[in-house]
Parts: C-alpha cells; sequence; structure tokens
C-alpha cells in the first residue's frame, strides 16, 4: 500500500493580525498560500482547510478527488477516535495544542487510498460569526445617525479583545464616506452596543448606510484570527417631506464654522447663494444638490437666507449664524429698598442672535432654591440686564448663580452676598428745611425701603455762598418708609444755605444718589458788634463828621436797617440821629467838643454793641512829613512804642492831591502794635497819598506822624517847563520850573540836563543817544536847584537843550530848546587883523628886496631890446630868406610887424563837418587821413596815431589787441533814429558789428556803411568822431576841434573808438560829469 | 423706496388731517349729507398715501429680510402665502365688477392684509420696525375705516366676515423661518398691489360720482414718490 503523507506545514510565520485587519487582499493571499501548503493526496483528498467561529469546534473540510467516497475519518488524539462521513467537511471538537494526524480513508476511490493529515491548532483560522445590526436610525434635526448592534458574548465565556469596523456609505453611488473602529470585549454575556455619528450633511439630503463587521483578538488562540464578514447593508428609512426642499431649516450654528445646504428637488436647480453670494453646486443623487459654505459669518437679525433657485420655484431656508452666550460680566447683586434684590450685569460679547433665539438668562438662588427668569426678544444696545429678586424674610445670606443660555450653549455667573452690607437705598425725596433758630435747623426727607433692621448713614451737604462747603455724617436708626429727621447746627445768622442729602447703609456699601437741593436762608441775629468809627471835624472846626464802615456780612446777621448815633458825656448821654442803612456818615453840630461819640447797629433782630470814639484830638506840634513807598501794592507803617497811648492806633489816609479833610479809609490798629500793613484796592499807582499816624490816649486822638507815600513810583509825565535866562557867547543860563506833584507820580529824584551843537531842524533827527561824544550831560540831583549854566561853550552857535525830570520811577518826558550864544567880537578883530598884518609885512618885505635887487631884476626880465628898424642890415631878399634863414638871421626886412594879430583862418569846423557827416569809424580810409592833432592821446601806452594804422581790415583780421583808453565822456551820444537802427540790424551778416549800432546821420552814410559791411563782415573797429565831439557842451572841447582829447577810463580798441567795456546807458548823464579824469574832475568841479 | 423725513412729516401731517376729518364725513355720522364725494376723495388721498408710507416701511423691512429678499431684481414665483388675498384681476373682470362689489373687495382685502400685518408686527425683532409697522397699521385702520365710510355713505352694507375665515397668524413649527420670509415679502407685495388697485377704483368712483362744487378736496402732492 502506497501511502502519501502530506503534512501540514507549519506557515513560515503567523499572519499578522493587524495586518490582516488592514487588507483583505494580504489576507487572501495569505490564506492562497495556506492553501497551497495543504498536505493533498494527489489525485485523490486535497485542500484540506480547518476554521472556527466559536474556538470550540473546527470545521475542517478539503476537496475529494473525482468519485471519492470518504467512509471513515480517524484522528489520533489522546484516544484515537474515528467518525463516518459521507461530506467532504468535518465539524471536530476542538483539539488541544500540537499535532494530531487525522487519517481518511476513501474505501471507493479506485486506489481505495488513505490519506493522513497532521492537524494543529495553528493551521486553524478563527473567523467570528457576521454581526447583526440591531438598529440604525437618524436624528434629523441634528443630521446623527445611531447604530446598534448585539457583541454575541455569551458565545465566548471569557475576556476578549474585540474591534469592530463601521462603514457609512452615502447616496445611492454608495460612497464611503465614514469608517470608523470602536474596539470592545466580550465578558461572556451578549450585550447590546450603540455607535453615533453626526453628518455633515443634512440626513435628508441624501440615503445613508451603514455596514459592520468585527475581529476578535483571543490571545490563547495560536492559529489564525481573522475578520468577519461585513454585515448586511441598512440604510435610513427616510421619506422626503413634501414641502420642506432645502435643509437643514432654521439651524443655528456657531459662527465660523462649516455648513452644508441641500435642496431636494424634482427639477434641476440653476442657482444657490446665501445671502447675495452665489455657491459651487455639489450634485447629490439625481437632481438634489447640496452647498457647502466655509467659515460661515454672524448673521442678520432676521439670519441669513441660503436660496436655491429652479426654474420654476425658489426654495430656501434661514440659518441664524451666531456666539454661544458670554459669561456675564460685573453680575453685581444689591438691594435699594431691603424689599428687592437688583442683580445687573453686563452680557458681554454680543450673540448675535435675537427673537427666540436671543439669551435666556436664569437667575437662580440656591439656598431657597427660588430663580427668576430673563427673556427679551430684542437686544437693545447699551441696554441695562438686570433682574429682580424678591427678598425673602429671615435670609441675609444669598448665593446668586446667574445661568445665561442660547441654541449654541451656556454659561454662568455667581455671586454669595450678604445683603444686609449690600444696601445702596433710593435717593431721598422730599427735602425740607425748618427753623428753629437763627444758627440752627431741621431737615426732613422721605426714604422710600424697610430699612427697620439696619441704621442709616446719612450725610448732609451745607454750602454757604462764597464758603467750602461742608459735609455733615449722621447716623439714623432705620424705619419703613419712613420720613427722617435731622437738626443742623452751628449755622451763621441770616445766610443763605442749600442742603441736599444721601444716604447708605451703616455697614457702607454705596451712597444714594444726591437728593434735589434745598436752598433755605437762616434767621436774623443782632449784630455781633458795632460799627468801625472814625470822627473828623469840619474844617470849620464846628461840625463833626461821623464815619462808619458798614458791617460784614458775618457781623451784621441780618439785614441792617439804621445805625443809632449818640453823644455820650460824664453827665449825660444824648441821642444825636438815626441814619439809615445806606449812609455811613453822619454829620452833626456838636455843641461840646469833649464827648464820646457811640454808633450802634441795627437789624430786625436787635442793636449791636455800641462803637464808641472820643471826639478831642490832642495837637502836636512836632510834626513832620516823611515819605514812604509801597512794596507790592501795600504801605508798610512802623512806629515806635509809645506806652501812652492807651487805646489805639488809628491809620487815615486820603489822596494828597485832595483837601486837608479829604478821609478814604482808616484803619484801627491796637495799642501794643508797632506797625502794620495798608492795603486797599483803591490805592493806583503814580498817585501820592497822605498817611496820618493818630494815637488815642485819654480820651483824645493825637495826630504822631504824617507820612506821604506812593504805592509805586511811576515817572514823571510831564517835562519840567524851562527857560534860557540868560546867554553870553560862551555860557548859557538856564531856569526851570517844578513839576505839579499829579504829574510827578513819583519823588523827585533829580534832572537831567543835556546839550549838544545843532541846529533846530537838523537835531529833530537824532535823537539823544547815550554814549554820543557831541552831546554833554548834567546830572542835577539836587532838587532844590532850579537853574543851571552852562559854559564852556562856542560863541555864536546854536545849541540845543533838553530837559528831563526823573523819580526812582523813571525818567520822564524830555523838554527841549534851541539857543544860539552871541558873537566873540575880539576873536573876530584878531581874525582880521592878523592876515592884514601879514599881508602888510610881507609887502614891505618884498618892496625892500625888489628895491634892492632891482639891478638883477632887470637884467632878468627885462633886458633892453634892440629896434630892429634901426637896423638897416637886415633887409634880405625874400627868397634868400625862404632858402636858408638859418644863415640871414639878422636880415629881416623893415616889414616885420611889431605886432602880429592872428586871426582864427584854420578850416576846424569844416573839419568837424566832415568828420559828423563822414564817420571815420565808417571809413577806417579816411580815418587816415585825419589830421594827427586831433586825438593826442595820453596815455599809458605809447601815443598811437590813426596815421600809422595802414589797413585796419588787416588789422580787423589780425585781431589787434592793443587798448588806448578814451575819454569816458566820448562814448556816449544821443543815438538818432534808433527803430532805423533797429530795422537795419536784419541786414547785418553774422558777426558781431557793434559799430553798426553808431548812429548814421544820411543815407550817404547807411550806403557806405552797407559797403562797409559788405566789405567786412566781422567785427570792425572805428571810431566815430561824432561820438568824441559831442561832449557836454560845458566842456572846453567841445567847442574847439583842435583841442586835445585826453582819453582816460574804459578802454577801447586800437582800432576803434568804442569801448569795450561801454557803461549802462541810464549812466550815461552822470558819466558825462563823473568821468575818472582830471580834466573831468575840473570840469566837474565848478558844477558843485 | 426712500422718503425724505420732510415729505414724511408732511405726509403724517396729512394723514392726520384726514384722520381729523374723518369723523365730519357726513357718511359716517350721517347728520348731514353732502353726499359721498368727500369721503371718496378722503378715501383716494389715504390711498395715495399710504402708498407712500409703504414704500418706506417696505425699503425697511426688506432690509431687515436680508439679501436676497432687498434685492431690486427678486422675483420669487408666489407659491406660498395663499392665504393672502391676490390683488391681481383680469382687466375684463374689473371692469364688470360693480361699485359695491368693487368697494367689498376693498374691505375684505384690507381687512386681512391688516390681520397679517399685525403679526407681522408681533414677529419683528427690532423695535425700530416695530414701531414702523405700528404706525402703518394705524394708518391702514384709518383706510379701513374710511372704505367703511364709503360705502355706508352709498348705503351699502359692510361685509361680514364668515365665522372660521379670520386669518390668524399661526407661526408654528410647521412654517419655516424662509416660508415666513416668503409670505412676509408677498404679504408687502400684495400691499402695494392692493394700494394701486384702490386708489384706481376709489378714482373711477370719485369720477362716477361727481362731489358738490362746495365740497372740501383734500390734495395730496403725490408727484415725485
Amino acid at each position: 500500500m502506497m501511502s502519501i503523507y502530506l503534512f501540514w506545514r507549519q506557515p513560515s510565520q503567523m499572519v499578522d493580525k493587524k495586518r490582516m485587519k488592514t487588507s483583505d487582499f494580504r489576507w487572501l493571499l495569505s490564506k492562497f498560500v495556506l492553501l497551497y501548503l495543504m498536505v493533498q493526496v494527489t489525485g485523490a483528498l486535497r485542500d484540506l482547510k480547518c476554521t472556527t467561529n466559536n474556538l470550540k469546534v473546527w470545521d475542517c473540510s478539503w476537496k475529494a478527488g473525482f468519485e471519492s467516497v470518504i467512509d471513515e475519518v480517524c484522528i489520533e488524539d489522546r484516544s484515537y477516535s474515528c467518525h463516518q462521513v459521507e461530506k467532504t467537511n468535518i465539524k471536530i471538537p476542538a483539539l488541544p495544542p500540537g499535532d494530531h494526524v487525522m487519517t481518511v480513508k476513501s474505501s471507493h476511490s479506485p486506489a481505495n487510498s488513505l490519506s493522513k493529515f497532521i492537524l494543529n491548532e495553528k493551521n486553524v483560522s478563527f473567523i467570528p460569526d457576521t454581526p447583526e445590526i440591531l438598529s440604525f436610525s437618524a436624528d434629523f434635526p441634528t443630521s446623527t445617525l445611531s447604530l446598534e448592534w448585539n457583541d454575541k458574548g455569551s458565545a465566548f465565556p471569557y475576556h476578549v479583545n474585540v474591534t469592530w469596523e463601521i462603514k457609512i456609505l452615502r447616496t445611492e453611488r454608495r460612497e464611503l464616506i465614514k469608517l470608523e473602529t470602536y474596539n470592545t470585549n466580550l465578558n461572556g454575556k451578549d450585550r447590546v452596543h450603540q455607535w453615533s455619528w453626526a453628518s455633515d450633511l443634512p440626513l435628508e439630503c441624501a440615503t445613508h448606510y451603514v455596514s459592520i463587521r468585527c475581529y476578535i483578538d483571543y490571545l490563547h488562540f495560536s492559529g489564525h484570527k481573522e475578520w468577519s464578514d461585513w454585515s448586511q447593508m441598512k440604510k435610513i428609512p427616510w421619506s422626503p417631506n413634501s414641502q420642506t426642499k432645502v435643509f437643514p431649516q432654521d439651524k443655528v450654528v456657531l459662527v465660523g464654522s462649516d455648513i452644508i445646504f441641500c435642496c431636494i428637488s424634482q427639477s434641476k436647480v440653476l442657482v444657490a447663494q446665501i445671502g447675495s453670494t452665489l455657491c459651487p453646486l455639489i450634485h447629490l443623487d439625481e437632481k438634489n444638490v447640496a452647498i457647502k459654505i466655509r467659515n460661515i459669518s454672524v448673521s442678520e437679525n432676521s439670519g441669513t437666507n441660503v436660496i436655491f433657485t429652479t426654474d420654476d420655484n425658489v426654495y430656501g431656508t434661514v440659518i441664524f449664524a451666531g456666539y454661544p452666550p458670554d459669561i456675564p460680566q460685573k453680575l453685581n447683586c444689591e438691594t435699594h429698598d431691603l424689599k428687592e434684590i437688583v442683580c445687573t450685569w453686563n452680557p458681554g460679547r454680543p450673540t448675535g442672535l435675537v427673537g427666540p433665539r436671543n439669551t435666556n438668562y436664569t437667575l437662580f438662588e440656591s439656598f431657597s432654591r427660588k430663580y427668576v427668569t430673563f427673556k427679551r426678544a430684542e437686544t437693545f444696545i447699551n441696554e441695562s440686564y438686570q433682574l429682580f429678586f424678591q427678598i425673602l424674610p429671615d435670609q441675609e445670606i444669598y448665593n446668586f448663580t446667574l445661568h445665561a443660555q442660547n441654541p449654541l450653549g451656556k454659561s454662568e455667573s455667581a455671586q454669595l452676598v450678604n445683603i444686609m452690607e449690600r444696601v445702596s437705598p433710593h435717593t431721598p425725596t422730599s427735602l425740607k428745611v425748618k427753623d428753629i433758630n437763627s444758627t440752627a435747623v431741621i431737615l426732613s426727607w422721605h426714604l422710600p425701603g424697610n430699612f427697620a433692621q439696619i441704621n442709616l448713614l446719612c450725610q448732609i451737604e451745607i454750602n454757604k455762598a462764597n464758603s467750602k462747603q461742608e459735609l455733615q455724617n449722621a447716623t439714623i436708626k432705620g424705619a419703613k418708609n419712613a420720613d427722617y429727621l435731622i437738626d443742623v447746627n452751628k449755622l451763621n445768622p441770616y445766610t443763605k444755605y442749600t442742603f441736599r442729602i444721601r444716604c447708605s447703609a451703616e455697614t457702607f456699601w454705596k451712597w444714594s444718589k444726591w437728593s434735589n437741593a434745598k436752598q433755605h436762608l437762616t434767621k436774623e441775629a443782632i449784630p455781633s458788634k458795632g460799627p468801625d468809627i472814625w470822627r473828623e471835624w469840619s474844617s470849620d472846626g464846628r461840625n463833626l463828621v461821623i464815619y462808619w464802615k458798614p458791617l460784614s456780612i458775618n457781623d451784621a446777621n441780618g439785614k441792617i436797617l439804621s445805625y443809632n448815633v449818640s453823644c455820650s458825656s460824664h453827665e449825660e448821654t444824648q441821642f444825636l440821629s438815626e441814619v439809615l442803612d445806606p449812609q455811613h456818615k453822619a454829620e452833626l453840630p456838636l455843641s461840646k467838643r469833649d464827648c464820646i461819640i457811640s454808633v450802634v447797629a441795627k437789624n430786625s433782630a436787635g442793636s449791636s454793641p455800641p462803637s464808641k470814639i472820643p471826639t478831642i484830638e490832642i495837637p502836636n506840634d512836632d510834626l513832620k512829613v516823611e515819605e514812604v513807598v509801597g512794596i507790592g501794592k501795600k504801605i508798610l507803617l512802623s512806629w515806635h512804642h509809645n506806652p501812652n497811648m492807651t487805646c489805639d492806633y488809628v491809620i487815615k489816609w486820603c489822596n494828597s492831591s485832595r483837601s486837608e479833610h479829604c478821609l478814604m479809609d482808616w484803619k484801627k490798629v491796637s495799642s501794643n502794635s508797632t506797625e502794620t500793613i495798608i492795603e486797599s484796592d483803591q490805592f493806583r499807582s503814580g498817585i501820592r497819598y497822605h498817611f496820618f499816624l493818630y494815637g488815642c490816649r485819654n480820651q483824645g486822638y493825637q495826630l504822631l506822624r504824617s507820612i506821604i507815600g506812593y504805592i509805586e513810583e511811576l515817572a514823571p509825565i510831564v517835562a519840567p517847563n524851562f527857560t534860557v535866562e540868560d546867554t553870553s557867547s560862551d555860557s548859557i543860563l538856564v531856569k526851570w520850573e517844578d513839576i505839579p506833584v499829579e504829574e510827578l507820580r513819583g519823588f523827585l529824584r533829580g534832572y537831567l540836563f543835556y546839550f549838544q551843537k545843532g541846529e533846530k531842524d537838523t537835531s529833530k533827527m537824532r535823537g539823544l543817544e547815550p554814549g554820543r561824544s557831541d552831546i554833554k550831560i548834567k546830572n542835577i540831583t539836587d532838587i532844590s536847584q532850579k537853574t543851571l549854566r552852562i559854559a564852556d561853550l562856542q560863541g555864536k552857535t546854536s545849541y540845543r537843550l533838553v530837559l528831563q525830570a526823573y523819580t526812582d520811577g523813571g525818567v520822564g518826558p524830555k523838554k527841549s530848546m534851541f539857543v544860539v550864544t552871541k558873537e566873540n567880537s575880539v576873536g573876530l578883530i584878531i581874525a582880521i587883523l592878523i592876515p592884514v598884518a601879514v599881508a602888510v609885512i610881507v609887502g614891505v618885505v618884498t618892496s625892500i628886496l625888489c628895491y634892492r635887487k632891482r639891478e638883477w631884476i632887470k637884467e632878468t626880465f627885462y633886458p633892453d631890446i634892440p629896434n630892429p628898424e634901426n637896423c638897416k642890415a637886415l633887409q634880405f631878399q625874400k627868397s634868400v630868406c625862404e632858402g636858408s634863414n638859418a644863415l640871414k638871421t639878422l636880415e629881416m626886412n623893415p616889414c616885420t610887424p611889431n605886432n602880429v594879430e592872428v586871426l582864427e583862418t584854420r578850416a576846424a569846423p569844416k573839419i568837424e563837418d566832415t568828420e559828423i557827416i563822414s564817420p571815420v569809424a565808417e571809413r577806417p580810409e579816411e580815418g587816415s587821413n585825419t589830421e594827427p592833432e586831433n586825438h593826442v592821446v595820453v596815455s599809458y601806452c605809447p601815443p598811437i596815431i590813426e596815421e600809422e594804422i595802414p589797413n585796419p581790415v588787416v588789422d580787423e583780421a589780425g585781431g589787434t589787441s592793443q587798448v588806448i583808453y578814451i575819454d569816458v565822456q566820448s562814448m556816449y551820444q544821443p543815438q538818432a533814429k534808433p527803430e532805423e537802427e533797429q530795422d537795419i540790424d536784419p541786414v547785418v551778416g553774422p558777426g558781431y558789428k557793434p559799430q553798426m549800432r553808431l548812429p548814421i546821420n544820411s543815407t550817404l552814410e547807411e550806403t557806405a556803411a552797407e559797403d562797409d559791411i559788405d566789405k567786412t563782415a566781422g567785427y570792425r573797429p572805428q571810431a566815430n568822431v561824432n561820438t568824441w565831439n559831442l561832449v557836454s557842451p560845458d566842456s572846453p572841447r567841445s567847442t574847439d576841434s583842435n583841442s586835445e582829447v585826453v582819453s582816460f577810463g574804459s578802454p577801447c580798441s586800437i582800432n576803434s573808438r568804442q569801448f569795450l567795456i561801454p557803461p549802462k546807458d541810464e549812466d550815461s548823464p552822470k558819466s558825462n560829469g563823473a568821468g575818472w579824469s582830471f580834466t573831468n574832475f575840473f570840469q566837474n568841479k565848478p558844477n558843485d | 423706496m426712500d422718503l425724505r423725513a420732510g415729505d414724511s412729516w408732511g405726509m403724517l401731517a396729512c394723514l392726520c388731517t384726514v384722520l381729523w376729518h374723518v369723523p365730519a364725513v357726513p357718511a359716517l355720522n350721517r347728520t348731514g349729507d353732502p353726499g359721498p364725494g368727500p369721503s371718496i376723495q378722503k378715501t383716494y388721498d389715504l390711498t395715495r398715501y399710504l402708498e407712500h408710507q409703504l414704500r418706506s416701511l417696505a425699503g425697511t423691512y426688506l432690509n431687515y429680510l436680508g439679501p436676497p429678499f432687498n434685492e431690486p431684481d427678486f422675483n420669487p414665483p408666489r407659491l406660498g402665502a395663499e392665504t393672502l388675498p391676490r390683488a391681481t384681476v383680469n382687466l375684463e373682470v374689473w371692469r364688470s365688477l360693480n361699485d359695491k362689489l368693487r368697494l367689498t373687495q376693498n374691505y375684505e382685502a384690507y381687512s386681512h392684509l391688516l390681520c397679517y400685518l399685525r403679526g407681522l408686527n408681533r414677529q419683528a425683532a427690532t423695535a425700530e420696525l416695530r414701531r414702523s409697522l405700528a404706525h402703518f397699521c394705524t394708518s391702514l385702520q384709518g383706510l379701513l375705516g374710511s372704505i367703511a365710510g364709503v360705502m355706508a355713505a352709498l348705503g351699502y352694507p359692510l361685509p361680514q366676515p364668515l365665522p372660521g375665515t379670520e386669518p390668524t397668524w399661526a407661526p408654528g413649527p410647521a412654517h419655516s423661518d424662509f416660508l415666513q420670509k416668503m409670505d412676509d415679502f408677498w404679504l408687502l407685495k400684495e400691499l402695494q398691489t392692493w394700494l394701486w388697485r384702490s386708489a384706481k377704483d376709489f378714482n373711477r368712483l370719485k369720477k362716477k360720482i361727481q362731489p358738490p362744487a362746495a365740497a372740501v378736496t383734500l390734495h395730496l402732492e403725490a408727484h415725485g414718490f
């Protein structure tokens, strides 16, 4: 019997569980390898494969050859057991680990073969049963799918880890959109598992499918573990509502999230838009479409519209994008009246949701477990968020939690308060003021609230005009909705006060608002003191004028109605007068000079204490007037202590320009003072005041000092009037007057006297600047001096005299005068006599010399000359005389005249005419014929005479650079016909032709000029004689053409009389008279 | 859609004048008999005024509804809002109506529209919008009273509302926000069409019943709106 043993071969390695899990392909491949490796009988039995689904029973199957019938399968276990089978598989209980031999006997096969296999657990595949889905449901509003299945754990009585794989497919195309792995374990009991998943696409938009499989990882099984098969697919039972076409409807989403909208439509959707923005379409099943919105922004109040437009209709939905409620901020719970608690808060960031989606607030109190809710459809800007919670009896501690909730989320904020410490009363109302007396009032006010359990702390603000406000605190026992009273003391009589009040609890939390202000005028009281009085005797000494100052508001304590004046002496008191209020003095005839005047102020409450003053004035002969100047608008007066002065000191003052009995004001100082500062609003700078210091003794006042002074010294406003008393040839006596006190404006400290030489007109132009050498200054500090003699002056000279006064406040204005000193006759005589004497002496000396040297003089200056007439020998032939006059000098004819009168016969004017008509400048050829005497050139360069220029044209070409100087005056002349010149200019050829500018006076000249232009197109230096001759008529040369033309000044070309540096036209007249030449200098001099 | 503030005040003043004169309409107090002419004229004027007022309101409200409702070319088919009374009518049909039928249709339409408008007011989320709607409702109430006055003057009985047909505003889960917005849109549109139609109706009636020469007419300058 031939047997072929086929052995299970150990796989090179166990198929990794994870690999199986991740790839079906690999699993199939390994299975194929397994099958390949299976031991089989060729042509008989092959492909033995064993699997298990519960680890208890193995299901082994194989493939048989043709017509093979298996009769018996025997397995060598601990006990050898055989099974009769008729199929190609057998279920056997799981074998323990290790190799087991399985013998398959096939009796009907031709060979009656016996096949042996080696069975091992390692070669067995563990494939769990396919899971069964219990339910698959959908929550459409939330687009959530829910799956339930049974794990059938009872089949595995031990702890096993299970991995479930769930896949979600969408649309009829079964697109896989989600593959989820879900791990659990089996613990021997059947358990139902749930899994849910939220879809981004609304579930109404497309059919959704689900399927599940599992993988059991039993560690003690050494065989091959595989995934179960996928369960049967389940789909969502969904029949779309006929009305609703767009999903999701009215959804609230978080700002910034992504959301998909779909439209279920029978007709084709053309356009989809959110708001006014078009969106690309995503096609789903059939004609259904979807759009995806990314990062959605916050919606308007009515939500964001999403519209799908088809051929015949419009479908849409509204989406509300917003935020979850912010944590309520600044939650504050307090009470105004201890009846209800008001909690306020700030909602924080706006949610963007309004109406039914607005945030709901619930205030929950945890001790009492009561709550109140806040619901408002509309959100206002700056809206106050507050909730009222009724105070519960016998509860002081409240633990509040404020819950905020909207469709997108919730938040909360908490506060624990002792409400007795959180009392902020309402604003006090009905504030009233009632008088008690002139210095005290009662305030009453109403405060709503149940404050019976606490004490109130109230603050009263007391305002008085021109005074700092005062705050008074008062603690009051609280009551229920009561009126409260409080008295306010220490007020001033007859004073207008403004009261207002605010309250808090004694355990301070917050003040209430201030109540309305209430004004009140306190009652009057008698004046607290008498008026300050002074008296003056009238100028005639009969009447006594009594002055008093009105009482201050604080002293008057009411409206002063009148003043009573009385006079009391030792014997009696005499009532003198009653003066009504606005008047503050009384002039009374006094029969007795010795009495005490008393003045009493009266108001409606009564009379003031009397103010008394004696009438007697004790004389003082030892008086001198002193001076004082104020410091900073104040006057400081001091005096020596005088023990005799028993009452007081009085300083009165007045404007010194007024009469002696004037009185501006007075001041009383106690008797032990030795100084006082006087200040008054009436004091003005530059005004002289007279101060009188009185001392009081023996019931009478004595004038102690008399002082004049200024608050501030100013400069005088006028100059002293001065006159010239006497004038001599070398001195002037000046006298001036005093300046009136009113115009002096300070104590006079001296005069400044200036004098200088100067005429009346010119001096006005000059100031008196210090430091000028010609100004002499005299400072006269002796103010008693009223005259000044100025010596060492020049005779018959005008002097300017200036006088000004000065004080410590400055120098006053100037006053000036012009004085001419008298002539000095002695000097004049001397000035005449000395030249005369000198002339006489010179004449005498000359005469003497001439006389002594007369012979020599005669020989030298006047020798004897023989008379040729008397000489016959000198009568020669004329021709001989002409031929050789050197030989026959002495043969002069008797026709030789003694006197020759020469008549001007030269044709100088003729030459001049020629020159005018034919300018040399334009005719250099002719210029060579010009008389050389006409142009004697005085120059630093060798004199060049035009005759010596053989060919000026050549010179032009050669560019001769010699320069001569001619008279500046000759350059300028009136240019005739400038318009014609301009006309001519265009005819001129190229090149610089300054000569063309020269005047051309005739057609002939023009022609000649044009000819020249033709000949010489370049620069043609030339001199126009006219330009030399048309000089100033004052010039001697202008009348004499033969005179020498002396040239200085501007350089000119050797061939030209034109200046190379022509001055400006406007300068020409000046140049005529101010040319830089000696001749001009002399010519100009007479013009000066 | 924008109405200048000055015009609004002018219109408001005119409305007040009209309402002030409503009790004086003889047809209403039946104390005199100047004929129905003045009250027809006033009703006509009030209709024109409401047209202008509606333009302002519609602008505000459509902006509140948001795009695309406030876009000028947005013209959805009138599939929802079936309960709204339609103002559109065939010209031949309109001509064939008699005065009584015409006035009755007007009265019934505005009764319904007013009811819907009040519901709109309750739904509006902003206070400003609610004020505008309330103001317009008051004006529309005035127009309804005016039409009733004209009908009374002409001796026509007021139509009795059929039991159960009173329109109610029932926002519920069945009515989505979008459909609600569509209804609002169509409500405003129908109101506008009705006001046009009423103006035409009253103009026709006015010409038909010549007012007495001494009748005081109140003319509203309606140009430029």
